[in-house]
């Protein structure tokens, strides 16, 4: 009995086998675009910011005044403009042309010989998150060597605050990315394949003929997630060796473990595809639904680019049903930390669980009567 | 407008919206992911777990724990600070020199030293730059006035709420047209419809057309429902002219609508129909300047950018509304959107020609 539900299943893969090997164009897509993406965006996304384009409108025009102007420019970070007045350094902030704007007042050399407390004042352009706070530091490093080449710091020196990063000891972009990317990029690609296999199924009329055959909603669950994982498993291989080879990402946990959990993540991500299909009967619908509860979610919500613990609470736990969150946390750990895989036993449990959940679920909702 | 198209249309319409769920996706879910995005993520750095780990620290962690950014993680004497951070227990260590800080500090030579999770850069960028304000107050020295007077124009707390959410807005849009389009010609080739829609005596202009308007229109509906949830819940500032958002968001739809219905003339499944969208629409979100800083791309990802309607609608969404819209800009970013819609229904044109044959 157990034995004739295998084959069942594996006809049905078969089947599907023959179906994907027909649309070569998809097959393509389903292996090489992960690594694609991957590989472009890893070189891509860079959290630090250069050639900012600063306003700058030197009321004084003194020899301390150019110092301070020749320290942005030689920081690197900042592309200078020069500007006459106020009101065109505010224009250019008004009309994206500049992110920031420096003013310098007249009489700054004097205050500064003076000893006079002195303001220059920086307006920063608000509207751009990803750039906003970065430049607001850059200015720190600005002001220290304008300080220190003026030699007017009369101030104690700081305690010096020597921050020792762990794993990622040059806050490379691509060693945080990389791993990240591949997460979200295989989630949306396995619920992209599999989320129209039930309802093409559906549309043409050749689910009646499947559900004439003694075969289980189970099997043919089995049967439909099967191929599409053996292809999933293929493309993370391509994706980890480009992370290893071309980015030179370190790998510290064990490769089984990570083995392991990309099965499970494939599984769930396919099984959440298999669910929208078979709920929903109609393409038109299963896809719109895969992109909405693939892509935005995996890209924000995953933790990916946006920290899971600077959300609120109850989405702390809302998260918690996205296996790319569990998954993320197993990627990024098993290839830049080394020890401690007592932290993995959770990621792990919740991602079986899920998993579980969704296939179970797809089970249950397989209903195999013909009205909808 | 003739009969045929208006015929047309109202097939088209009739069709997208015959399926209740389909009339939830298209005007319940938009809202639902905004609000959704909107409150959850947030490029601040929160919630840091720091363990302090000797004594002479206790007051630079109090100072720490006070700001709100951090959360305190009480540590095991018998634990070494490397494992605290190894073991997850703690995200940053604040480590002191052997001698009391303030004496150090005296000859000079002071140095704190924090270990810090750097599995996720952001964090840890976040952490060092909060502990480097924090340290000099609680060592009691004086901050020292600073050189510059930062002001920070149109989002002056640097709310994450007020760049996040037009943000979020135009994917969301994003998202809903293209993949709404995309299918909408796919589908009647595998259906077998499109070869009746070619035989009937219907222009190609009337078809592009018929296909096109209905999801502008649908498109266009979430606009006010987005714009009030945005402006409602999340106190986003509205400076600019709201018509001329109307005209900024009317042209983009306009523009993702007619990329849609170049994927679809592509396409001859609605399988290839979605991973056609998939393609378009991941760079699109990727390079569209939300998720991180578009300025330090190589060049040839600079230039691809430039085709992307996205992060030209970004810019303008988030110009009009939080800083009054300034004309010239709101003008040239239009302009561009435009004429990546012309060319794409040009091409379209073309396309179905060459199907009739």
């Amino acid at each position: 009995m157990k034995n004739s539900g295998l084959r069942r299943a594996r006809s049905i893969a078969k089947k599907e086998v023959f179906h994907i090997l027909r649309d070569p164009f998809t097959l393509a897509l389903a292996l090489g675009l992960p690594v694609f993406l991957v590989v472009v965006f890893g070189f891509t996304v860079d959290f630090n910011v250069k050639d900012i384009p600063i306003s700058i409108s030197d009321g004084d025009k003194s020899a301390s005044s150019r110092l301070l102007l020749e320290k942005f420019q030689s920081s690197k970070h900042f592309r200078i403009v020069y500007r006459n007045t106020i009101t065109e350094v505010v224009s250019d902030l008004d009309s994206d042309r500049a992110k920031t704007g420096l003013i310098i007042e007249p009489g700054f050399e004097k205050d500064l010989q003076a000893g006079r407390p002195i303001k220059t004042q920086v307006i920063q352009d608000g509207s751009d998150n990803s750039t906003a706070g970065v430049i607001i530091g850059y200015l720190n490093g600005v002001e220290k060597a304008y300080l220190s080449a003026a030699g007017t710091d009369a101030r104690a020196p700081n305690p010096m605050l020597e921050a020792r990063f762990m794993y990622n000891p040059e806050l490379t972009s691509s060693w945080f990315v990389v791993p990240g990317l591949s997460v979200v990029v295989i989630a949306i690609l396995s619920i992209l394949l599999t989320t129209l296999t039930v309802a093409r199924e559906w549309e043409n009329g050749s689910m009646e003929l499947l559900l004439s055959t003694p075969v289980k909603p189970i099997e043919i669950i089995i049967g439909k997630i099967a191929p599409y994982t053996i292809l999933g498993i293929i493309a993370v291989i391509f994706i980890y060796l480009a992370a290893r080879l071309v980015f030179d990402v370190p790998f510290n946990g064990s490769h089984l473990l990570f083995g392991f959990a990309t099965l499970l993540f494939i599984t769930a991500y396919l099984a959440q595809g298999v669910l929208i299909s078979v709920v929903t009967r109609k393409q038109q619908l299963a896809m719109q639904l895969g992109m909405i509860s693939g892509l935005l979610p995996s890209l924000l919500l995953s933790g990916f680019i946006f920290p899971i613990e600077s959300m609120p609470v109850f989405f702390q736990y809302l998260t918690s049903i996205l296996p790319a969150k569990w998954y993320m946390m197993i990627s990024r750990h098993l290839f830049l930390k080394d020890a401690g895989y007592m932290e993995l036993l959770k990621p792990f449990g919740a991602l079986l669980l899920l998993t579980f959940v969704l296939v179970t679920v797809s089970r249950k909702r397989f209903k195999k009567d013909l009205e909808p | 407008m003739n009969v045929t198209l208006i015929g047309f249309l109202k097939k088209e319409f009739i069709q997208a919206l015959r399926d209740k769920r389909m009339r939830v996706v298209l005007f319940g879910v938009p809202l639902i992911q905004m609000t959704l995005f909107g409150i959850a993520i947030s490029t601040e750095v929160r919630n840091i777990r720091l363990s302090v780990y000797s004594k002479p620290m206790q007051k630079v962690g109090e100072r720490a724990y006070a700001s709100g950014w951090f959360l305190p993680v009480v540590a095991d004497r018998a634990e070494e600070p490397v494992a605290l951070v190894r073991d997850g227990k703690a995200e940053a260590v604040l480590v002191a020199p052997e001698d009391s800080v303030s004496r150090s500090i005296e000859r000079g030579d002071g140095k704190i030293q924090v270990l810090v999770n750097s599995t996720n850069i952001i964090r840890a960028r976040g952490i060092e730059s909060y502990l480097k304000a924090i340290i000099p107050g609680a060592v009691e020295q004086e901050a020292g006035s600073s050189l510059f007077d930062v002001r920070v124009l149109y989002n002056p707390t640097l709310e994450s709420a007020v760049f996040l959410v037009p943000g979020v807005m135009c994917m969301v849009l994003c998202v809903i047209t293209i993949v709404l389009t995309s299918m909408a010609v796919a589908r009647e080739k595998e259906v077998g419809t499109f070869e009746t829609l070619i035989s009937a005596p219907v222009s190609t202009a009337e078809i592009l057309a018929g296909k096109m308007i209905p999801y502008i229109v649908l498109g266009m509906i979430n606009i006010p429902i987005m714009l009030g949830a945005a402006t409602l819940f999340f106190d986003v500032p509205m400076r600019g002219n709201v018509i001329v958002l109307f005209l900024a968001t009317f042209i983009f739809v306009c523009t993702t609508v007619s990329i849609g219905t170049l994927i679809s003339t592509f396409a001859r499944t609605q399988q290839q129909a979605m991973m056609g969208s998939f393609i378009f629409l991941f760079p699109a979100i990727m390079l569209s300047g939300i998720m991180f800083p578009l300025e330090n791309m190589p060049t040839y990802m600079l230039a691809t950018a430039y085709f992307n309607p996205l992060m030209y609608f970004v810019r303008l969404l988030r110009n009009i509304m939080l800083k009054g819209g300034d004309p010239s800009t709101v003008i040239f970013n239009m302009a561009i959107m435009a004429l990546i819609a012309v060319v794409c229904v040009v091409i379209c044109l073309k396309r179905f020609k060459r199907t009739l044959q």
